[in-house]
């Protein structure tokens, strides 16, 4: 019975194939405050699912989990829209999730701030990217270059941003990925290795995400920044992002 | 000591911090605001480094539980001297290099968080902090080569820089959580102090933990230091401000020496990773000199420089010559930041005129002019072999006499003399008045360079390592079977010799053969031409990668 609830939790921490219900939904929802709650919501439901079991995670779903990650990562460096690049190193990140909870019996209410600590970056780049489509139609790579001569407030954001998902030290991601780099390196080396693989490729995909938007000439289109009163809330939320991260990062044990 | 420590990194940091938010209201003040805060940073370095000479105390300062201890040892006080020195000279240089460039401000922003980076991760006294300056340095290195936003070139470079560095940033956490997992701290001197007590008590998939962590953490330098195959992203950075280049070749890519040195305390329970650090050090530098001597554009002709640099620094670790990996990077980094900041003025000059003096040196070296009388060979040929190895001997028998006991010691004389030869080997066919002149100059000039290397390094021996007994740890860690010894020695030897017959043969033009060995020295001029085809490879890998990526999406239906 376990085993099967904990496959039903594969749905919301994705495991492939699985993910493709997360991936296909927040595709297909064109909503921004649906999309929101989603990025929320979804990993937490894996979590509380998880935790109430009070199971130890098995060996093959941990390995099943880097695996999605390291596919997902990988599947992600091409991807030029944004949404879509939300969701699959969402996905991605998520699945590691399992390796969090790991062999000890954490509960929800402790869990839950890993998983907050992933989606809320995830939840601050959609909202960014509703900022570009307002203004250019689409967010989307390589369609309009030179965002960092153009929108230099918005410009630095969505770096800051990008830099918190990609689990750059300080922020909860790195702590996540350190936790988890702790749980499973006594068991596998091999397992360690592929969890630092998944991170590789996050860095990368979240550069060339980066890249695609900033560098380059700057487009001859008329648009405005984000006002200042805008950057310093997006700033404010990444302050706290950065302050739990090192709470997080200080119970590293 | 500890309120310096903190000072130390704090300042930086903060005028970053300022920097950033104020940058409207600053203007050109961001600037100022940064060369203030880099002059009282180094002040406050000076102070540390003074006191670390008035005592013989270390001190550590945490600021949390788990993480965040600073320390203020002999490595972290020299290491934070020369750091905030060039980045003070950096920032100085670049007030008026970059004022027409936008961005100003969020330059000399990204200057503050480098030189915050580097100083956290000098004065790291746990794993969590190491890691996380470590990696930070990455990535402002990333910002900073990237800094023209509008060149998709300097943007590619920047992002292989990041890419490499991710490689090296993998291997130093699996090291850290290995650490931790054995001994139950992030603390290193906690650490250090159970490794030296117990060596070898805990194991990890039946090899000692000291040993695997060994492995990483070298690998972890080589691709922060450019070692051969991790490299390819040093030489082609060129694209990024100047200033830039200067703060990365003289002090970020020397990151790889100080983590060495770091972890001296694990290094010397290793068994074969100082001689993979040795093999790679060797290589590196042998394939960097080559490639610098292909180049004909000054900026990468200097990376290549330094990366052969960096082999030479890695294979001093890998002989147990440790605080003269030290002195080394702070020398390398001292000369070429000057090179880098002066390259500007010397391209500029050379397009007004090509400034070339016709002197000796020249007609020497450029247009292969040869003496047309010579002295007697023999009489310089037993110059060229005896000197400079009497001077090498002298000089380390006045200051460590035991010297000659230590296999690094025999492989860096070794190298010393060969250098040492080869100069004085190329004046016996140089066109100069009086010959003997110059010979006496060679000769006086080394011997003094080679005292005070020998001297100085010393007492950086002393200094960073003042335990006598863990001095000779280093280099015990680092032998090897002295038939083996031997046997390299003699080989390196023949071989260094048949190629100086060689290009004595060849230029006589009495070569048997010589129409073939022509061939084949322009096929590996070619081959050293496309840089060994590594960056082909490489690009070539990351292309087949991509659109593996896009195939496995349009094959998963996007989802």
């Amino acid at each position: 019975m376990s085993e099967i609830l904990l496959i039903v939790a594969g749905l919301f921490l994705p495991l492939f194939p699985l993910s493709m219900v997360f991936t296909g939904l927040f595709n297909h929802l064109g909503n921004q405050n649906l999309r929101t709650v989603l990025l929320l919501v979804w990993p937490q439901i894996g979590l509380f699912i998880v935790s109430a079991l009070g199971v130890e995670i098995p060996g093959w779903i941990i390995v099943w989990a880097l695996l999605t990650a390291i596919l997902y990562g990988f599947r992600a460096l091409v991807l030029r829209e944004v949404g879509l690049w939300i969701s699959f190193i969402a996905t991605s990140l998520w699945a590691v999730l399992w390796l969090v909870i790991g062999v000890n019996e954490a509960s929800w209410s402790e869990l839950m701030w890993f998983g907050l600590g992933f989606s809320v970056p995830f939840v601050l780049l959609l909202m960014l990217g509703g900022e570009l489509e307002s203004r250019f139609g689409a967010a989307y790579t390589g369609l309009y270059n030179g965002l960092a001569q153009a929108l230099p407030r918005l410009s630095w954001l969505i770096v800051i941003v990008v830099l918190a998902i990609i689990a750059t030290p300080l922020f909860p991601s790195f702590s996540a990925l350190m936790t988890a780099m702790l749980n499973i390196a006594d068991d596998s080396f091999i397992l360690a290795l592929m969890l630092a693989v998944a991170w590789f490729i996050w860095g990368w995909a979240g550069a060339r995400l980066i890249q695609g938007l900033l560098i380059g000439e700057e487009s001859n289109i008329a648009v405005v920044d984000v006002t200042a009163g805008k950057a310093w809330i997006y700033a404010a939320i990444l302050g706290v992002l950065v302050y739990v991260g090192v709470c997080m990062t200080g119970g590293l044990a | 000591m500890e309120q310096l420590v903190i000072l130390l990194v704090s300042l930086p940091l903060l005028a970053g911090i300022v920097n950033q938010l104020f940058s409207r209201s600053l203007g050109y003040g961001s600037a100022k605001l940064s060369v203030y805060a880099a002059v009282v940073t180094f002040v406050v370095a000076l102070l540390l480094l003074a006191q670390m000479f008035s005592s013989d105390h270390t001190a550590q300062v945490a600021l949390n539980d788990n993480w965040g201890i600073l320390l203020a040892d002999p490595l972290s006080s020299l290491m934070a001297v020369l750091i905030t020195g060039i980045s003070l000279i950096v920032r100085i240089y670049s007030v008026r290099y970059m004022i027409e460039e936008s961005g100003y401000g969020r330059f000399f922003m990204l200057l503050d968080l480098m030189t915050a980076s580097l100083l956290l991760m000098v004065a790291s006294g746990d794993l969590i902090t190491l890691v996380v300056a470590w990696h930070l340095v990455g990535v402002v290195l990333y910002f900073l080569l990237g800094f023209d936003t509008k060149s998709p070139v300097a943007s590619r470079y920047a992002l292989w820089t990041l890419v490499t560095y991710r490689i090296g940033d993998m291997a130093l956490v699996l090291a850290a959580v290995l650490l931790y997992h054995a001994f139950g701290t992030w603390s290193l001197n906690e650490i250090f102090a159970e490794i030296t007590a117990n060596p070898g008590q805990h194991h990890y998939f039946g090899m000692a933990v000291e040993e695997a962590v060994g492995l990483l953490l070298a690998l972890a330098a080589f691709a922060r230091s450019a070692q051969l195959f991790l490299h390819t992203w040093l030489p082609y950075t060129m694209d990024g401000p100047s200033p830039v280049s200067a703060l990365m070749h003289a002090g970020i890519v020397n990151a790889g020496g100080f983590l060495i040195n770091r972890f001296a305390p694990v290094f010397v329970q290793t068994e074969s990773v100082m001689h993979l650090l040795f093999v790679m050090g060797l290589v590196t530098a042998i394939i960097g000199s080559v490639l610098m001597l292909t180049q004909n554009d000054i900026k990468k002709a200097l990376g290549y420089s330094t990366m052969g640099q960096m082999g030479f620094m890695i294979m001093e670790c890998g002989v147990g010559a440790f605080s003269l990996a030290i002195y080394h990077l702070i020398a390398h980094g001292l000369f070429k930041g000057t090179l880098f900041l002066s390259a500007g003025s010397v391209i500029n000059e050379a397009r007004q005129h090509d400034g070339v003096p016709k002197q000796d040196l020249y007609t020497f070296i450029v247009e292969r002019r040869t003496a047309k009388r010579r002295q007697p060979w023999l009489v310089m040929a037993g110059i060229t072999l005896a000197v400079p190895i009497v001077i090498l001997f002298m000089a380390h028998w006045l200051v460590a006499q035991d010297f000659f006991q230590k296999q690094g010691a025999i492989v860096l004389l070794f190298f010393g003399w060969i250098t040492g030869a080869q100069l004085l080997f190329n004046t016996y066919r140089m066109d100069v008045q009086n010959v003997w002149r110059l010979v006496g100059m060679i000769i006086f000039s080394f011997a003094l360079v080679i005292l005070g290397y020998v001297l100085i390094s010393h007492a950086f021996d002393v200094f960073l390592y003042p335990d006598s007994a863990f001095r000779s740890e280093i280099y015990a860690a680092a032998h090897i079977d002295v038939f083996w010894f031997d046997v390299l020695v003699v080989l390196t030897t023949a071989i260094i010799v048949a190629g100086w017959v060689l290009t004595y043969y060849s230029e006589q033009k009495r070569l048997v053969g010589g129409e073939q060995l022509n061939r084949l020295w322009l096929s590996f001029y070619a081959l050293v031409s496309r840089e060994f085809y590594l960056t082909d490879l490489y690009a070539w890998l990351s292309r087949a990668l991509l659109k593996a990526s896009a195939r496995l999406n349009v094959l998963l239906r996007w989802r």
